[in-house]
């Protein structure tokens, strides 16, 4: 399948599936698009580091259009409104989001915060399951904690009534950047 | 458990109109669903692979058990081997204890339940925090128990748990669902904030890389695993796969079988310890994984019951079972539930406690079309309750009906004759038996019974059976004991019907009862003796092919005689050479048509149009799988108009003795049947088992309903 294919299915089934997308351009429209989004949803935010972060200063965008950025500390995202991580992989079969969530704060930021930002450079959407674990595998080891996540946290436990955001997010924005830099294998 | 306990228990579940209303909207809606998850999915091929997969994988637990243990340790976590729950408590306390924990927060886990894990802690002062709404929902209701393995609170109205959440808040709480889920996200956030120690189970354990797999929608399991300083995983052996891309084809069934979801909104997956807050700052998280046997290695060196080590925890098979809609998972009084439940409480508990679980199974087989590891539950669960029959005996009725009568055709065909001749004062001249006397009457509650015979078909066929002008096949038929003694012009019908088609028919008076009673009872013994006496009889006909008319009997033939008499020298090969030539009376005509070109039937005359509808019987269809056949005999007669009811394959509650065992299940599936027999407007109900026949018309007859229920054949003889 065609990578526009890819973005299109993957577009299609994380709606399904309750996620919200968000597609940007280029890579330098990030910050303004991102802080237009996230306006809703609170003004604290815990950005965890990551290339696609660095790259487009989106810490900077974020500061000068009036959100608090939350980096560290013992209480990491505890209290944030949002949290923003770069995901590695999207999966367009399910709609799924594949992260190499090893480091604590990138999960963290992912599992606290009402809000999750997901992060994805278009270019790493993949078919399956089964491509993504191959491309972990031909990376090496394989992480300590892989985390795959479709659409915000949710339950039916009650009346099987579907209730969204019990212990996780009850938002899911997948900002899908498409741009020309970064590489397409892996972080 | 008692057998008091559990009928007490049963009548309570039957009884409560709330959990049977929530179980059977989801039933209702589940199937519809999972067949939209499913579709472009090959689910033959999927479930192929995953029953390949873990059946090999249950064939070398130790060996893949090892590479885990290799695996897990070499990133610096800890695996211990527990060979039962007391073990496995044990350790974990341990663990709890060293680093001075006061509250572990769980992310649901039925390994620990199995374990009786909580109460074990809690004695200890050490208090666990379910973390799944419904698992947290429960134990915030003492004396409560899960009702379902994928939704254990889906018999609790809302307002039940508003009553909870207000007594354990102190305060009012309204019935409000997504208040009360923000109330469950607030209150459940502090426990795991501080916690000392997170508990999960596993749903896969992946031995080349020692990776265990959570699949969660609430994202409680990434809580507990993350934020917690310690994490301990309980994972039973078989959840153990070789390879990391075996997960693949479970991560595909799992959800789409379990709740109809392509994907559970998180899948976390934890290979060795991983960094963790610890104090003010991060530091390396303790892994502990607690490898749990009890019963599992014992299961695995079992040929036979190894196949249930497959199983996937999935639930599909006790969402679409329809005594388990009735009964909920309360009734089976152990961890797991349904079928497949009752076969794992029977190594991971006792066969003593599977004992009564075990026998709530109607063999409807609706479990083994749709379970994803291509378990055959109904199978296992008979086999279940032969080794229950062996160590705990026959009922007295049971052994009494089976090896006094059953077992001895001729006596048993005398008691028929003498019946059909005493029965008149309760059949009052009708073909219906509407109330029986005494403690009798529970069987026909909901239900006439038929009445016996004045004539049965043995005695029927001489007149049946003249030379055929040219013949092209010689058969010979093999009734079973309700169309011989109950329903004669069913076999009548079949004469008649496969005359015209020129084959000729002989009735041999050799045969008896096919024993389903008895492999249904779980009383091997009989069933093979019947099957001796089966083969000679019927090789003595020497016919081209064994023709039956209840589907029951042909599965017997073609399928029970093999295994019950496998490695006798002298039986073996004459059951097989038996089984090869038995075929169905429908699927015969279906062929002889088919062989004929569809020669164009003549018309209808000016009969008019007959609605008729189908009823599936489960032998009929997901053993001998003529569900198609039979609809094309049907639409090939003229004058008859086939409309499909709801639901059409779904059991009538009949089972054989089954109706007679449980009539408060059989009732309400029967009923439900008949409501989508109204329905659909037919004036015909055709069906190909005699069983559904007598569990039909008798439900029909109660209602004072004016539906006709005819056997396939009857419908066939009757065209000029």
């Amino acid at each position: 399948m065609a990578q526009e294919d890819l973005i299109a299915a993957f577009t299609r089934q994380a709606g399904v599936m309750g996620a919200q997308i968000l597609p940007v351009e280029g890579r330098r429209e990030l910050g303004k698009a991102l802080a237009e989004a996230l306006k809703p949803c609170g003004r604290r935010a815990a950005l965890f580091a990551s290339p696609l972060v660095r790259e487009t200063n989106l810490e900077e965008a974020l500061t000068a259009a009036g959100f608090t950025v939350e980096k560290d500390g013992p209480d990491f995202a505890r209290e944030a409104d949002v949290g923003i991580v770069e995901f590695d992989y999207g999966i367009a079969e399910t709609g799924t989001l594949a992260m190499d969530a090893t480091a604590l704060k990138a999960r963290l930021a992912a599992m606290l915060p009402l809000t999750c930002v997901a992060l994805l450079r278009t270019k790493r959407i993949r078919a399956n399951l089964t491509e993504v674990i191959e491309a972990y595998l031909e990376r090496g080891s394989w992480p300590g904690y892989f985390t795959l996540v479709t659409g915000p946290s949710r339950t039916a436990d009650i009346e099987r009534s579907l209730t969204i955001g019990v212990h996780g997010p009850e938002r899911l924005l997948i900002v899908l950047v498409g741009d020309e830099g970064g590489d397409d294998r892996g972080r | 458990m008692a057998a008091k306990e559990f009928r007490e228990r049963l009548h309570k579940a039957l009884n409560n109109a709330s959990l049977r209303g929530a179980l059977e909207r989801f039933a209702d809606s589940y199937i519809i669903s999972r067949e939209e998850v499913y579709r472009g999915k090959d689910f033959a091929a999927l479930r192929e692979k995953i029953a390949a997969i873990k059946g090999d994988a249950a064939g070398r637990y130790e060996e893949l058990a090892a590479q885990f243990t290799r695996a897990v340790e070499a990133r610096g976590g800890k695996v211990f081997r527990a060979h039962d729950a007391a073990a496995a408590r044990e350790y974990i306390y341990q663990v709890a204890k060293e680093h001075g924990v006061t509250d572990v927060v769980k992310s649901k886990s039925f390994a620990s339940e199995e374990i009786h894990l909580n109460e074990y802690l809690q004695e200890r002062g050490i208090t666990p925090h379910e973390t799944d709404l419904a698992e947290w929902i429960l134990q915030l209701m003492p004396g409560e128990r899960p009702s379902h393995m994928v939704m254990p609170a889906i018999h609790l109205p809302k307002e039940e748990v508003a009553r909870v959440f207000s007594r354990y808040l102190g305060e009012p709480v309204e019935p409000d669902i997504k208040n009360m889920v923000r109330i469950a996200r607030r209150e459940l956030r502090k426990k795991f904030l501080t916690a000392g120690m997170g508990i999960s189970g596993a749903n896969i354990a992946v031995a080349e890389t020692g990776t265990i797999v959570i699949c969660t929608n609430e994202g409680n399991a990434r809580l507990a695993t993350t934020v917690p300083p310690v994490h301990v995983a309980i994972v039973g052996y078989e959840k153990l796969v070789p390879k990391l891309k075996d997960i693949v084809p479970i991560l595909e069934a799992l959800p789409r079988s379990g709740t109809a979801q392509p994907i559970t909104s998180y899948v976390t997956m934890i290979t060795g310890p991983v960094p963790a807050r610890k104090g003010d700052g991060e530091g390396i998280k303790e892994l502990h994984v607690v490898l749990l046997d009890n019963g599992r290695t014992r299961m695995a060196a079992d040929p036979v019951f190894k196949e249930a080590l497959q199983c996937i925890r999935c639930a599909s098979c006790t969402n679409v079972c329809p005594v388990f809609q009735l009964v909920s998972g309360q009734v089976y009084g152990y961890i797991y539930s349904g079928g497949i439940g009752s076969i794992l409480t029977a190594f991971f508990n006792s066969l003593e406690d599977a004992a009564d679980p075990q026998s709530l199974c109607i063999g409807c087989r609706r479990c083994a079309e749709v379970c994803p590891a291509k378990i055959n539950i109904p199978d296992l669960v008979l086999k279940l309750r032969e080794r229950v029959v062996e160590k705990q005996g026959l009922s007295r009725a049971y052994r009494i009906a089976l090896h006094g009568v059953v077992a001895k055709p001729r006596l048993m065909h005398t008691m028929l004759r003498a019946a059909s001749r005493l029965q008149g004062p309760v059949t009052h001249g009708r073909p219906f038996i509407r109330h029986l006397p005494l403690y009798f009457s529970s069987f026909t509650e909901g239900r006439s019974l038929p009445a016996i015979a004045r004539v049965p078909l043995r005695d029927r066929v001489k007149n049946l059976e003249g030379a055929l002008r040219k013949s092209r096949l010689r058969a010979a038929f093999y009734s079973g004991c309700v169309i011989d003694f109950v329903y004669p012009e069913i076999g009548e019908a079949v004469y008649k019907v496969l005359g015209r088609e020129g084959v000729e028919v002989t009735f041999p008076q050799g045969q008896a009862c096919c024993g389903a009673p008895a492999i249904y009872a779980g009383d091997r013994e009989t069933a093979v003796s019947l099957a001796k006496l089966n083969i000679a009889a019927l090789e003595e006909a020497k016919a081209d092919v064994i023709v039956t008319a209840c589907p029951t009997c042909a599965v017997a033939l073609k399928k029970n005689f093999i295994e019950l008499l496998a490695g006798d020298p002298a039986w073996e090969g004459r059951a097989k050479d038996l089984a090869a030539r038995v075929k169905d009376f429908t699927q015969l005509v279906h062929e002889l048509k088919k062989s004929e070109g569809s020669a164009p039937e003549g018309k209808g005359r000016d009969r008019g149009i007959v609605k008729v509808t189908y009823h599936d019987s489960c032998h009929f269809k997901r053993h001998l799988g003529l569900d198609r056949a039979a609809r094309e005999v049907l639409t090939s007669q003229p004058g008859i108009e086939l409309v499909e009811m709801r639901e059409s394959d779904r059991c009538c509650g009949f089972g054989g003795s089954y109706s007679v065992k449980y009539p408060e299940i059989s009732r309400p599936i029967l009923e439900r049947k008949l409501k989508n027999i109204m329905a659909s407007g037919a004036e015909i109900v055709a069906t190909d088992c005699p069983g559904c026949i007598l569990q039909l018309r008798g439900g029909l007859d109660q209602t004072g309903s004016d539906i006709q229920v005819k056997h396939t054949a009857e419908i066939l003889a009757n065209k000029d």
